[in-house]
C-alpha cells in the first residue's frame, strides 16, 4: 500500500457518496465518469455508436482495435465528435462535488444516519475542517429548514471558492495558474518571460517597468478580450484562453505507415520535431503515440503546450513505448528475421488480431495475400543462401501457382501448423491453415539490431518467448527446431 | 500522462474494491500496481466448487486497461485450482475475456472476478481441458503468449 502516491489511492470516486445522506449522487457521478479510464470524461468524445469516453481513451483504444470497447462496433478515430455539453456538465460537477460532498458529509444532527460513521477516516480526516465548521453553524441554527436559501448559497460559494483553490489534479489537471514549464523564468518587474541569463541585462536595458504593460501585449497575442488588462497575467491568460480561444490546432492525420518507406517516416517525424532515433517499429509506435497525443490536445477546451505534449510522449517512450518487446524478440530470431522484419510489425499485430478473430476469412486472406507470401519465401530463401538481402521481388508468376506454393510451403516445413490458428469455424479444410501474415515470411540477414530491442520483459526463463501472434510467427523459423509447443485448445471440439 | 494510465486507472479501481467488493470476491493482498491477489468463492451449491475458495493472480501491464491483465489461479495449501474444461490444472484460463480480442478497456479486476465466478457457476464438467497434462507439461509461455483458441461459446 505504501508504495502508492497519495494520488494513486486517495482518489475521488464514486463511491464517496455511499454513507452520506446524497448516497443517490453516486450513480450521477458514475454518469460523469469514463468506463476507460474511470475518471472524470476529460474532453469527452462521442463514438459513432453513441458512446461516450475521454478523447485520450478512446484514441487508444481505437488505435488498438478499431472497436468501441463499450459495444464493440467498429468505429473510426475521424468520426468522433466532441461532446462538449457532457464537456460542461462534467466541468460544472467536478467544480462543486467537493463542496457538495463536505456538505453531504456533515449534515445537521437530526439527518445523521449511523452510516455516515462507516465513512473511511482519511477521508473523514480531509473533510474534518470544514465539517467542524459547518457542524457549529449548525448548532447557532439548529432548525435547517429555517436557515435561508442565501445563506446556504453564500456558504456553498464560499465552498466553491476554497474547492477552486486546492482543486484536485484529478478534478482539474489542466488548470494552470502556474508559470508554463518551458525553461524560462519571469523578469520580476514585468513578468515577462526570458532565459534566466538576459534578466539582468533585461532588467537594466528594456523592461517597461509594470506588469500592465507585458499583460497587455500578451493579451494582443492572444486576440483581445474586452477586459482591461489586470495585474495577474496568468489570470488574463485563463480568461483569454476560454472565452477567446486561440485558433485550435489542428489535428493531425493517420499514416498508412506501410506506405511509407523508412526515409519518407523519418522525415515526417523530423517535420514534427520529434525524435528519429529507434527501429521502424519504434518509429511507427512514436508515430502513433504523438498522433494520438496531439489529437487528444486539440479536443481538450484547454489545450496542453506543445513541450507539455512532447514531455508526455517523452513518459510513454520510457515505458509503455518500448516495452520489454527486446529480449524476447532478440536471440536467434535477430539473426534470421532481424532488422528488414521489423517494418511491417505494427500492421502484422493488427492483422495477428484478424486472424484470431472468429469471422475471419482464410480464404480470402490467402488470395489477398498470397502474391506476397510466395515472393517473401523466395526471398527468404534466397536470403538464406546468401545471407544478403535481395531486394528484387520476383513479379513473374501467376498469383495462383504462387498461392498454392505459398500453402505447400507453409505446410511443409517453415511453418509448423501449430504455429498457426488451427481450426476455423467453418470447417473447410482448405482455410483451416490459414497463411501468415506477411510478417511471418521475412527477409533474412540485415544485420541484428538487438540495441533497439533492448529492455527487460520481466520475464526469468531463458525461454524465448514471443508476444503476440505475429512475433511468434516470426519465431517459428528458429523455434520450431527447438521444440514444438502445442497451443493449447480447450474445450470439448 | 501515458505513464499515470495504468497507475491512476489501477488506483481507482483500488479504491472502489476498498470500499467493497460483491459478494464472494476478496482482495487479498495488492501492494504494488503489477500484481494483485484476490480471493473468489462460488457461492451458489454448485457441488464442483462447494465451500472452496480460489486465489487468483492479477498481473498488469503498463498498457493496462487498453491490454488486458493476465490472470492464473494460483495454487497454495488452501486454495485448490477450480477444475473447469477451461481451466488449466496449472491455473492457466482459456477464457475469451481476458485475450486481446475479447478484452475490452471497460472491464476491471472485478468484472473479471465476477465473470470467473459465473463461469464456474455455470460448469456441470468435472474436468480439465483435453490436453491439460500435455501442456501443463510443456508450457513455459505466459498466458498473454498462448494463443487460445475460442470456439465454445456457451461459457
Amino acid at each position: 500500500m505504501q508504495v502508492f502516491s497519495d494520488e494513486a489511492v486517495n482518489v475521488p470516486d464514486s463511491t464517496d457518496w455511499l454513507g452520506t445522506p446524497l448516497a443517490c449522487l453516486m450513480p450521477v457521478e458514475q454518469a460523469f465518469r469514463c468506463h476507460v479510464c474511470k475518471d472524470f470524461y476529460d474532453s469527452p468524445m462521442l463514438t459513432s455508436c453513441n458512446h461516450t469516453f475521454c478523447s485520450l481513451c478512446i484514441r487508444r483504444c481505437l488505435s488498438v482495435d478499431s472497436k468501441c470497447p463499450l459495444c464493440r462496433a467498429t468505429d473510426q478515430e475521424s468520426k468522433l465528435r466532441g461532446n462538449w455539453a457532457l464537456r460542461e456538465a462534467v466541468e460544472a460537477f467536478t467544480k462543486s462535488r467537493r463542496a457538495i460532498l463536505d456538505f453531504a458529509r456533515a449534515p445537521p444532527p437530526a439527518l445523521q444516519s449511523p452510516t455516515e460513521q462507516s465513512n473511511s477516516p482519511t477521508k473523514r480526516k480531509a473533510t474534518e475542517m470544514d465539517g467542524a465548521k459547518e457542524e457549529d453553524q449548525e448548532t447557532k441554527r439548529p432548525r435547517r429548514s429555517t436557515r435561508s436559501t442565501k445563506t446556504r448559497a453564500a456558504e456553498l460559494t464560499a465552498a466553491i471558492l476554497q474547492e477552486e483553490e486546492d482543486t484536485t489534479p484529478s478534478a482539474d489537471p489542466d488548470y494552470v495558474d502556474q508559470p508554463p514549464d518551458d525553461g524560462l523564468v519571469a523578469c520580476p518587474i514585468c513578468l515577462t518571460r526570458m532565459k534566466e541569463q538576459q534578466v539582468d541585462r533585461h532588467i537594466d536595458t528594456s523592461c517597461p517597468g509594470s506588469p500592465q504593460a507585458a499583460a497587455s501585449k500578451r493579451q494582443a497575442a492572444v486576440a483581445q478580450t474586452p477586459q482591461p488588462p489586470s495585474t495577474f497575467p496568468s489570470f488574463n491568460n485563463r480568461l483569454g484562453q476560454s472565452t477567446q480561444p486561440q485558433k485550435p490546432p489542428e489535428r493531425l492525420p493517420a499514416l498508412a505507415y506501410s506506405m511509407l518507406k523508412d526515409t519518407a517516416l523519418r522525415k515526417k517525424l523530423s517535420e514534427l520535431g520529434l525524435s528519429t532515433h529507434g527501429s521502424r517499429q519504434l518509429l511507427e509506435k512514436r508515430h502513433k503515440e504523438w498522433i494520438t497525443l496531439w489529437n487528444a490536445n486539440c479536443d481538450s477546451s484547454r489545450p496542453k503546450k506543445r513541450s507539455e505534449l512532447l514531455r508526455d510522449l517523452d513518459e510513454w517512450e520510457r515505458t509503455v513505448g518500448n516495452p520489454g518487446g527486446g529480449s524476447r524478440i532478440g536471440g536467434i530470431g535477430m539473426t534470421i528475421g532481424g532488422g528488414a522484419g521489423q517494418g511491417p510489425m505494427a500492421r502484422a499485430q493488427a492483422a495477428g488480431a484478424e486472424i484470431k478473430d472468429k469471422e475471419f476469412d482464410g480464404k480470402a486472406w490467402a488470395n489477398r495475400y498470397g502474391d506476397s507470401f510466395g515472393d517473401l519465401i523466395k526471398q527468404a530463401r534466397k536470403g538464406i543462401k546468401r545471407q544478403t538481402l535481395d531486394g528484387g521481388a520476383n513479379s513473374g508468376e501467376s498469383a495462383k501457382e504462387k498461392k498454392k506454393e505459398t500453402e505447400a510451403e507453409t505446410e511443409k516445413e517453415d511453418t509448423p501448423a501449430d504455429l498457426l490458428p488451427r481450426t476455423r469455424p467453418d470447417g473447410d479444410g482448405e482455410s483451416s491453415v490459414a497463411p501468415p501474415t506477411p510478417m511471418d515470411i521475412v527477409p533474412p540477414s540485415s544485420p541484428p539490431r538487438l540495441d533497439e530491442q533492448g529492455g527487460d520483459t520481466g520475464m526469468d526463463d531463458e525461454q524465448q518467448v514471443i508476444p503476440g501472434t505475429p512475433e511468434k510467427g516470426n519465431s517459428k523459423w528458429e523455434t520450431s527446431q527447438q521444440q514444438k509447443q502445442q497451443p493449447p485448445i480447450a474445450g470439448d471440439a | 500522462m501515458p505513464v499515470q494510465f495504468a497507475a491512476k486507472r489501477l488506483g481507482k479501481e483500488l479504491s472502489k474494491i476498498q470500499n467493497g467488493l460483491p459478494p464472494g470476491i476478496e482482495l487479498v493482498s495488492a501492494d504494488n500496481l503489477e500484481e494483485w491477489f484476490l480471493d473468489i468463492k462460488v457461492l451458489d451449491n454448485n457441488p464442483l466448487y462447494l465451500n472452496e475458495t480460489y486465489r487468483l493472480k492479477f498481473r498488469f501491464s503498463q498498457s493496462y486497461p487498453i491490454e488486458p491483465p493476465e490472470v492464473v489461479f494460483v495454487k497454495q495449501a488452501d486454495r485448490p485450482i477450480p477444475i473447469h474444461p477451461h481451466i488449466y490444472s496449472n491455473g492457466i484460463i482459456c477464457l475469451d475475456l481476458l485475450g486481446q480480442q475479447g478484452w475490452s478497456p471497460v472491464q476491471s479486476v472485478e468484472s473479471v472476478c465476477m465473470s470467473l465466478q459465473s463461469m464456474l457457476t455455470g460448469n456441470t464438467k468435472n474436468e480439465r481441458p483435453p490436453g491439460d497434462e500435455e501442456f501443463v507439461r510443456g508450457n513455459k509461455q505466459r498466458p498473454k503468449d498462448i494463443e487460445f483458441y475460442y470456439h465454445d461459446n456457451t461459457v
